[in-house]
C-alpha cells in the first residue's frame, strides 16, 4: 500500500490524521481515495492549481494517471502562497 | 447587546456573552457564518483547497464538511468561492456562490442542489463579476415566500415561485460602470436586505448609490444625494422596530475603498433615507480602513460591523455610542447576529 501523506492544512479536515495507507493503481485513484479528496480536486477532477503532488520525492502533478508503486510515499504539498 | 458569528480571512470568532473565542476553523476563510438554534454553518473558501460549507451542531468543536458541492458538467463552470448562507425554514438552507449561483440544501448543509432558473437565466451573459468575482452574496426571504437575491454584477432578482423563476428588480437602479447607465440587469449590488416587519421594502447598498424600495423591488428611490459623503459601500444595517431607519459605511470610492473622509463613520438615516446624520461616538479617527459587503448586521438590540483592520463595533438601536466589542482579530469579512 502507498503511503500518502497530507499537509497540516488538512489533517483537520481529514478527521485530526495526516498518515493514509492506501491501495490504489494510480496516482489519481491514491487521491480520490482520501476523506479530502474534494478539497484537492474540483467537481471536474482537475487537482485544484495550488495543489502540489509528490511521489517519493519527485513532481508528480502531471502524472495523475500514471501507475502507482505499492510502496510509494505520496506527499501533498500546499503552494507556497497566500497571505 | 447580542451574540455575533464574526467570519475573518484567518477562521471564526463567536462573541458569546461579552467573551471572544476563536479562531474556529482555522485555515479558511469564512465570507459568512450564520445559527439555526446551535447549529452554525459557515461559508468557507481556501486559497488552496476551494469552497465548501461547514457545519457545527456543538458550538463550533467540532466541523462537518458538505458531502457534494459543484456545478453540473454541461454548465462549463465550476464553482469558485462560497459567499453567504441563508436558512429558509422548515430545514432548508440557501446558499450564495460564485459564478453567481444559488444553491438549496434539505439536509443541513450535507448536499446542495443547484437552481436551475439562475443557472440558466436568460440574462446571464450580460453578467459581469466584481472585484469579489461573480458572487451570489444577499439572499433575503420575504414571510410571504417572496425570495430576493443579488450578485455582483448581475443586479437583484426576484423569485415568487420559490426559486422557479427570477425576474431582474433594477428599474432606476446605476450601473455607471457600463455604457447603458439604466440597463435590465448589470448593476453592481453590494448589499441588499429586506426589512423584517415591513417586507416590500428593500433597502440596497449598490456600487453606484444608495437605494430603496417600497413595492418589492420594482421601482427604486437613490438616497446617497441626501447628505452622504460618498454613495459607494458596502455595509448596511437596519433596525427591526423601525423600517425608516438604516445604517451605511460610505467609502471614498471604487478606486480607494477606504471609509469616506478618512474616518470610522457609520450614517443613519430614520426617515427612510430622506436625511443621514453622522453617528461617529465611539468610532476611531483617523481610520483608513473599510467593511465588506458581510461586514454588517443586526438584530433586535442593535445594529453590528467589523473592518477589515480587525475591529467589530456594536450600538444599541436606542444608544448614543458605538462601542468596540471585539480587536485585533484578522481582515474581518462578515458579521452576522446570532438569531
Amino acid at each position: 500500500m502507498a503511503l500518502v501523506l497530507l499537509p497540516r492544512q488538512l489533517e483537520n479536515e481529514a478527521g485530526g490524521r495526516r498518515r493514509f495507507d492506501v491501495e490504489a493503481e494510480t496516482l489519481r485513484g491514491a487521491l480520490e481515495a482520501l476523506p479530502v479528496a474534494d478539497l484537492l480536486f474540483d467537481e471536474r477532477g482537475t487537482l485544484r492549481p495550488l495543489v502540489h503532488v509528490f511521489v517519493d520525492g519527485a513532481d508528480a502533478r502531471d502524472e495523475l494517471e500514471s501507475p502507482l508503486a505499492p510502496a510509494a510515499t505520496v506527499r501533498i504539498v500546499a503552494a507556497i502562497a497566500g497571505g | 447587546m447580542g451574540d455575533l458569528l464574526i467570519g475573518t480571512r484567518k477562521g471564526l470568532f463567536l462573541l458569546r456573552d461579552g467573551d471572544v473565542r476563536g479562531p474556529l476553523l482555522t485555515g479558511w476563510a469564512v465570507f459568512h457564518a450564520v445559527n439555526v438554534g446551535e447549529t452554525i454553518y459557515a461559508a468557507t473558501n481556501s486559497f488552496f483547497f476551494g469552497a465548501t460549507v461547514q457545519r457545527s451542531d456543538d458550538g463550533g468543536e467540532t466541523w462537518e464538511r458538505a458531502e457534494s458541492l459543484g456545478l453540473p458538467e454541461e454548465t462549463g463552470l465550476t464553482l469558485a468561492q462560497v459567499w453567504h448562507i441563508e436558512p429558509a425554514g422548515d430545514g432548508q438552507l440557501l446558499l450564495g456562490a460564485e459564478p453567481g449561483v444559488l444553491f438549496s440544501s434539505e439536509d443541513g448543509g450535507a448536499t446542495w442542489q443547484v437552481n436551475e432558473a439562475l443557472l440558466s437565466h436568460p440574462t446571464r451573459e450580460r453578467w459581469q463579476p466584481g472585484a469579489g468575482g461573480l458572487c451570489c452574496h444577499s439572499i433575503q426571504l420575504a414571510p410571504n415566500g417572496t425570495l430576493y437575491i443579488a450578485i455582483s454584477a448581475a443586479g437583484a432578482f426576484r423569485s415568487e415561485d420559490g426559486g422557479e423563476s427570477f425576474v431582474p428588480i433594477n428599474k432606476d437602479v446605476a450601473a455607471d460602470f457600463l455604457e447603458e447607465t439604466y440597463p435590465e440587469v448589470g448593476q453592481c449590488v453590494h448589499k441588499l436586505l429586506l426589512h423584517p416587519a415591513r417586507p416590500e421594502r428593500l433597502w440596497q447598498q449598490n456600487h453606484c448609490g444608495v437605494y430603496r424600495s417600497d413595492d418589492r423591488g420594482d421601482n427604486w428611490e437613490r438616497l446617497d444625494k441626501n447628505g452622504l459623503p460618498s454613495g459607494f459601500g458596502f455595509g448596511l444595517a437596519l433596525d427591526p422596530a423601525s423600517p425608516d431607519a438604516a445604517w451605511v459605511i460610505p467609502e471614498e470610492g471604487a478606486e480607494n475603498r477606504v471609509v469616506a473622509g478618512g474616518r470610522m463613520g457609520a450614517w443613519h438615516t430614520t426617515d427612510g433615507g430622506a436625511s443621514w446624520s453622522l453617528e461617529a461616538d465611539g468610532l476611531p479617527e483617523p481610520a483608513w480602513t473599510g467593511v465588506l459587503r458581510e461586514g454588517a448586521s443586526f438584530d433586535a438590540d442593535g445594529a453590528y460591523f467589523g473592518t477589515q483592520s480587525g475591529s467589530v463595533f456594536a450600538r444599541r438601536h436606542d444608544g448614543d455610542r458605538w462601542n468596540e466589542v471585539a480587536r485585533q482579530l484578522p481582515p474581518i469579512l462578515s458579521v452576522e447576529a446570532w438569531r
